[in-house]
């Protein structure tokens, strides 16, 4: 008589409501919930075709088991992509719950247990951060189904029954195609020891107890099994190779040859706590109290082989901390895992012993044994401690991702899909900054291409796969290697076609600026649209790696013949199964009479242990983040509220004894704009107590400042008084400037080009399309300093209309052979005024550690150059200058006020003598020899901001350069707007006054140099 | 022998040769072109016969510049009849067509000629843009084309007239190669040319060009300034006279003029200022301390200024220095300006720190409501004795072996 468990059905109703509420809040903003949504609106788009142009310069999506994406895809087709994803999202948890349930009954013999088990699964918090906050769903569809197969394999092994292994094979297949790293290593952590298991328990039928057992008995067994076990092996890894066989292909074709990405669950958990806590300490929740009793249970006789496996994985799971996990895996594949999928692992199978544990704690023996030991009220106490601590641990993990976002604000995508659709905008690439995991929602729904990606694994151009970075969306989060690969693709966009960029973080807008972006328009959801001009669409024929018809036949079919398959087997067997039969496993329950006093003891002990622990670790938090404890930790704390803008929080810092008020604290902050207020964020900050006494101490702060253009280092000096016990820090002087006048006004000539006349789709509708401005390249050298290269010159607008100039250099051998191509970067005035003259280098960068991959270096430097080698010697260049017609950022009211010279250095001042706030200005300083021969340029970004009619100071070191060796200053190949340079500077000035103004160069008294220009240019953050 | 033998072989040769023809002189006879024109209008009804004799209903294979089409006959009292489809007899030009038989060739062709009726006049000029003097030139080229865009015969009529300011101009050109063109020159004025054209009574839409001023001549720079006192607060404006080409036109709004401004100490400082109908205005803050300026200001290659000479008188003459007791607190100040008001706030104050002749470090502060005070921290500056150098406006006071306590 079968009898329903209503164990089960509570735990799949609680999983259900718990979980099908909560995911539409949580699943969206997981780091891989919306990376699967796109993948399944390829399949939506495009069931069978394996090539996707969206990302990168286009990938295979081979790359990937397709069975959770192909699910999302037809669920598509009923009510579109996010109700296929929530619906997989549910299949997901029935799958899981279940799962857990057959695998503990397995496991104990016990339905009562599995039950337990399963409720405990529900809200077990390595599946709630799996699910709810990573949202790895083939993942955990893989591994549900993975435990669903363990039963069918224990029966098969143990009875010899066919239609055991058509059921277990036909799961196996699933899983593989659902997730392809699960079966492989559930193999050897899960299948391996239930293996060991049967083993056990046939030993046992035969000797009739299990102490019985010998080493011999037990080799006899295995002996007699294995011909089952070994055709279970080569029936599962034929399923295993040959359901996703495209997939074996693919990465035999395109093997992962990528600098590692950097991930959290390989940190030193002890080092990094954060990482510590994220994957290891949630994921093990309440089961960390358990480990004693779970190691205990599962190093007996017939779990023994559990044992071994869930202690490899514990290891496994603790990443870093100690160097075992890399011994073990190796290098490679150390750090190409990601070790937090071993500690789910463990969790897991720890599952059916938590059950075990609760069962026996609420109406079993350790019931009896704790309340005849330690009373009754002590029983109740330490089970409310232990639910308190699961709830705890539950509601923890899911508000997780509440109080500490993984992803910005959730964005509107609708305008970005207009503007796209728009004027034939999606006809070049565009790249979004600062969407985090969104951009892969907005890939899904727009037609246009993407430069960018969020698969790593598919990364194909040497740009990115050479640097540790997931995607340039987030570069700033991946210092030097993120910054270093963002800016080559800002400074030659036309070799991507890429000529827009949504940004949805200011931090990048300096980079863009600098790099000869312009600001398009700001969409209504505040997204940021930049356009580069001079750049060609997409060619209409992209390249692809095809592969034959028959991968794609098989990739598009298998995985959901293999579903149908699985189904229709055990919906037969289950049928079957709830009707008659009692499985076999069931007859291995354990009567669970005498809980062993030993391990309670331990438990307690243990308990104790991570008590003091806990304790510790909170104690430590404490003197760490308490900010007036020491002048240490008001300096830090001070520092790290600048940096996140807790303009409040430093407030109450600052003397109180001082007078200032909090709105005239926060009215001195918000007046200051500029690279290091509004730009940098805190990368390392060093502090030293120079002096202390009682009541004062001065401290030497040593700051490292990662901003999109360059690292700054700033040494401050700060003052700190001790009141009433608690650190306080002494305010800084303000700058009490004061302008002369209350109101001014300036006259400015604006342009605007309206683009199409009238309202049409012809692509050039010719009379609309604006001339370029001519331009005139007035001089231009290579030269050599360090064994590496740069053209340098000037360049001049000498049309009647301002100009966006791109500058791209070449450089050949004597042999006209092409060595290298780049485009100016920051040492150029991107726009022009009509007769403007900015002078300009370009360095030849190369592609970053190419060649030597472990020599990355660690600390960050946003404007790290990697010169191009050269293996023959430049002896030629060609300039093509291209100009186009812009309107935007012509803002030219920065003079120079002020210049003190020195051997060594240039002090000076910039008066901004316009109507808007310069957020940083920058110097362009060319170098003259005694000659007057322009020689070099080099540029310098001011850190902070110039306000309206106000002065800053700034200084400026000389270089120390050897002598520059001009190869070549040869005109004849430059060319502009496809033209020659010659004839248009012939035909347009004729009367050219060569070097009119070298007599105003600024001399110096330096060895090599004796003249400089310097030349102004501005960002203006926040246009009026 | 040798000769025999030739004569034998060119003989063969004509008896082969005979064999083929006739064969071939059979073949054609059962189909022959009955279409004798081989000129047609454009879009009128063409049609191709063939005399046929038995019943084989060959294809037609016909071929323009716009492609290629092959045609089914229909057969009517033995003559084989093809319609030529919308597609090639709208379109003007040559048509090669070939009957499709097993054997032979049937070959020929026949050119559609455009209907002499302007439809549009398919105009492109540029460039949009061009520079006054009269060397540089926008060109407008003009093709007439018919109904179905075909362009029309060479020799075709067409006018193209342009106006500048009064002037209007008309010349008829005859199309060449299917087109007409004519280059536009600048004239010396800047401006806006409109052009239009015309062929057989049918006018284009208007099309313009504009005429921008020439490269700017040589001009003058003046200032204005509320006083003549170096308080390093107010601020001096330079104008540019207007700049104007060397045709008279003003240049383009929106020009770069660049000041240079040489100081005494041998310095050069630079504003700038983009003109406005031919006037660049810069500003520049007044210098803290006394000072001469040489202002000149150019456009770099093209024109440049005179030299203008500017003085500005010091403020301060001198200044108060006290001390606190403890030598801790410096008051500089009161800081009197020319009217002996206190000095707007914002005059920088600097105060350099030596000991032992080596200087520690420097400290900047600005004025307010005339005075600047420093603290010296004793945590940074134990109890010893120092130097001090004090700097404001110019004038530099040296305190020797100070004593701090």
């Amino acid at each position: 008589m079968y009898k329903t468990n209503k164990y089960l059905v509570t735990a799949l109703l609680i999983g259900l409501v718990f979980h099908g509420t909560s995911m539409f809040f949580t699943l969206e903003s997981t780091y891989d919930a919306l990376i699967h949504l796109f993948f399944g609106n390829h399949y939506a788009e495009s069931w069978f075709e394996p090539w996707n142009f969206k990302w990168y310069t286009g990938f295979s999506v081979m790359g990937y088991p397709p069975l959770v994406h192909q699910a999302i895809a037809l669920l598509s087709f009923i009510g579109g992509l996010k109700f296929g994803l929530f619906t997989v999202g549910f299949i997901g948890v029935i799958l899981f719950i279940t799962g857990v349930y057959r695998f503990s009954a397995l496991l104990t013999g016990n339905k009562t247990v599995a039950g337990y088990a399963s409720i405990l699964a529900v809200f077990s918090s390595s599946f709630l951060e799996t699910f709810h906050l990573f949202g790895q769903l083939p993942s955990i569809i893989g591994v549900s189904v993975l435990l669903h197969a363990l039963p069918e394999i224990y029966l098969w092994i143990k009875t010899a029954k066919y239609r055991y292994l058509c059921t277990s094979l036909s799961l196996i297949a699933v899983t593989v195609t659902s997730h392809h790293v699960t079966p492989i290593f559930g193999m050897v952590f899960f299948i391996f020891p239930l293996i060991g298991m049967t083993i056990m328990d046939v030993s046992r039928e035969k000797v009739g107890s299990m102490k019985a057992i010998t080493f011999k008995i037990f080799l006899g067994t295995f002996l007699k099994l294995l011909k089952r076990i070994i055709s279970f092996g080569l029936f599962s890894l034929v399923i295993i190779v040959g359901s996703i066989l495209p997939y074996w292909i693919n990465s035999k074709n395109n093997p992962i040859t990528q600098v590692p990405i950097p991930h959290g669950s390989r940190d030193n958990f002890l080092e990094i706590t954060s990482s510590g806590l994220v994957f290891f300490l949630i994921p093990w929740g309440v089961l960390l109290i358990l480990i004693p009793y779970i190691f205990y249970r599962y190093f007996s006789k017939r779990y023994l082989f559990f044992g071994l496996s869930i202690t490899l994985l514990t290891i496994l799971g603790t990443g870093g901390t100690t160097p075992i996990p890399r011994w073990i895996l190796g290098e490679t594949a150390f750090n190409i895992l990601t070790l937090d999928r071993f500690t789910l692992w463990a969790s897991i199978l720890s599952l059916p012993l938590f059950g075990e544990f609760v069962y026996r704690f609420v109406n079993g023996d350790l019931k009896t044994l704790i309340q005849t030991k330690f009373g009754t009220i002590y029983y109740r106490l330490i089970g409310g401690i232990l639910a308190g601590l699961f709830i705890f641990m539950t509601i923890f993990t899911m508000s997780l991702g509440y109080f500490r976002p993984s992803q910005p604000q959730k964005l509107k995508m609708l305008p970005i899909i207009n503007f796209l659709n728009q004027d034939q905008h999606d006809q070049w690439r565009y790249m979004t900054l600062g969407f985090g995991d969104q951009m892969a929602w907005l890939s899904a729904q727009t037609n246009a291409l993407s430069i960018d990606g969020n698969y790593h694994s598919a990364r194909r151009l040497p740009e990115l796969t050479t640097r540790p970075i997931e995607r340039l969306e987030n570069s700033k989060f991946k210092g030097l290697e993120g910054i270093g690969s963002l800016q080559q693709f800002l400074t030659i966009p036309e070799k991507y076609n890429l000529k827009y960029i949504f940004s949805n973080d200011k931090f990048y807008d300096p980079i863009l600026f600098f790099s000869g972006w312009q600001r398009l328009q700001q969409l209504e959801n505040g997204v940021q649209v930049w356009e580069k001009l001079n750049v060609p669409p997409i060619p209409a024929i992209l390249p692809k790696d095809d592969v034959p018809k028959w991968q794609k036949i098989l990739w598009g079919t298998i995985p959901f013949l293999a579903v149908i398959i699985a189904f229709i087997l055990n919906l037969n067997l289950l049928w079957f199964r709830t009707l008659k039969l009692i499985p076999d496993y069931l007859n291995f329950q354990e009567s669970y009479s005498k809980f062993s006093n030993r391990i309670l003891k331990v438990t307690h002990l243990w308990s104790i242990g991570l008590l003091i622990f806990v304790i510790y670790g909170i104690y430590n938090f404490y003197i760490k983040n308490y900010s007036h404890h020491s002048p240490e930790n008001a300096i830090m704390a001070y520092y790290n509220a600048l940096d996140f803008k807790e303009y409040e929080k430093a407030y109450e810092l600052i003397n109180p004894q001082s007078n200032l008020s909090l709105a005239q604290y926060m009215l001195e902050i918000s007046v200051t704009d500029g690279l290091m207020s509004s730009y940098a964020k805190l990368d390392v900050i060093e502090s030293f107590v120079t002096s202390q006494s009682d009541s004062l101490a001065s401290v030497k702060v040593n700051t490292k400042w990662i901003t999109p253009l360059e690292k700054i280092i700033k040494t401050d000096y700060k003052s700190l008084v001790k009141l009433n016990g608690k650190w306080y820090i002494q305010p800084e002087d303000l700058d009490l400037d004061l302008p002369p006048d209350q109101l001014y006004s300036s006259n400015q000539t604006n342009y605007f080009n309206q683009g199409r006349r009238r309202i049409t789709t012809e692509q050039t509708y010719h009379e609309d399309i604006l001339k370029q401005p001519v331009l005139e390249i007035l001089s231009a050298k290579l030269v050599k300093y360090d064994n590496s290269y740069a053209l340098i010159g000037e360049v001049q607008n000498i049309d009647n209309v301002p100009a966006d100039v791109v500058l791209k250099g070449t450089l050949f051998n004597n042999e006209n052979k092409e060595l290298a191509t780049y485009n100016a970067k920051y040492h150029i005035k991107h726009k022009l005024m009509p007769k403007e003259v900015s002078s300009f280098k370009i360095n030849f960068e190369g592609i970053a550690w190419s060649k030597t991959q472990d020599s990355i270096p660690k600390t960050f430097n946003p404007d790290e150059f990697t010169p191009v080698e050269f293996d023959q010697q430049p002896t030629k260049f060609n300039l093509h200058v291209a100009g186009n017609v812009s309107g935007s950022d012509l803002y030219k009211d920065i003079t120079l006020s002020n210049l003190n010279i020195s051997s060594l250095s240039i002090k000076g001042k910039l008066f901004n003598s316009g109507l808007e706030e310069i957020t940083i200005p920058q110097l362009l300083i060319s170098y003259y020899d005694e000659n007057k021969n322009l020689v070099w340029v080099d540029h310098q970004f001011i850190e902070e901001g110039i306000r309206q009619q106000r002065q800053i100071a700034f200084e400026y070191f000389l270089l120390n350069k050897d002598r520059i060796l001009v190869i070549s200053d040869d005109l004849t190949n430059c060319f502009v707007n496809g033209l020659p340079n010659e004839s248009i500077s012939n035909k347009l000035v004729p009367t050219r006054i060569i070097n009119q103004t070298h007599a105003v160069l600024q001399p110096i008294s330096h060895i090599e140099y004796k003249f400089i220009k310097i030349e102004l240019n501005s960002y203006i953050g926040n246009p009026n | 022998m040798k000769i025999k033998f030739t004569y034998l072989f060119i003989f063969g040769l004509l008896f082969i040769s005979a064999i083929n023809s006739f064969k071939k002189s059979d073949n054609i006879d059962n189909f022959q072109l009955l279409t004798t024109e081989t000129e047609f209008v454009a879009d009128t009804k063409i049609e191709l016969n063939f005399s046929s004799i038995n019943e084989k209903l060959p294809k037609l294979y016909l071929s323009n510049s716009y492609g290629t089409t092959i045609l089914k006959p229909n057969l009517l009292n033995g003559v084989l009849n093809f319609q030529l489809p919308e597609s090639i007899s709208k379109k003007t030009g040559i048509v090669t067509w070939k009957l499709l038989l097993d054997t032979v060739k049937l070959t020929g062709s026949f050119n559609i000629n455009p209907k002499q009726e302007v439809s549009t006049l398919e105009t492109y000029i540029g460039p949009p843009s061009i520079v006054a003097g009269g060397t540089d030139f926008s060109m407008i080229v003009i093709i007439p084309t018919d109904l179905f865009d075909n362009p029309l015969l060479d020799n075709t009529e067409v006018n193209v007239r342009h106006l500048f300011l009064k002037d209007l101009s008309n010349k008829a050109h005859f199309t060449k190669n299917r087109f007409a063109y004519q280059n536009i020159y600048s004239p010396a004025l800047s401006g806006r040319i409109l052009v239009s054209s015309e062929s057989l009574n049918k006018n284009s839409k208007e099309y313009d060009v504009n005429v921008l001023p020439a490269i700017p001549n040589d001009f003058t720079i003046s200032y204005k300034r509320n006083h003549a006192f170096a308080d390093g607060n107010q601020v001096t404006s330079f104008f540019t006279s207007t700049i104007k080409d060397q045709y008279g036109n003003i240049v383009s709004d929106g020009t770069y003029v660049e000041y240079f401004i040489r100081t005494d100490s041998n310095v050069i400082l630079k504003t700038s200022g983009t003109t406005i109908r031919g006037v660049a205005t810069a500003k520049m803050i007044h210098p803290d301390h006394e000072e001469n300026w040489i202002v000149k200001a150019f456009i770099e290659g093209m024109a440049e200024s005179n030299v203008l000479e500017l003085m500005y008188e010091p403020v301060i003459s001198d200044f108060e220095i006290s001390f606190s007791e403890n030598k801790r607190i410096i008051t500089i100040g009161p800081l009197k300006s020319f009217m002996s008001q206190l000095i707007p706030d914002g005059i920088e104050v600097k105060i350099s720190i030596y000991q032992n002749d080596s200087k520690m470090s420097t400290i900047t502060k600005s004025s307010f409501e005339g005075f600047a005070i420093f603290k010296l921290n004793a945590n940074t500056f134990p109890n010893d004795t120092y130097t001090l150098k004090i700097e404001a406006v110019g004038i530099e006071k040296t305190f020797r072996n100070l004593k701090l306590w």
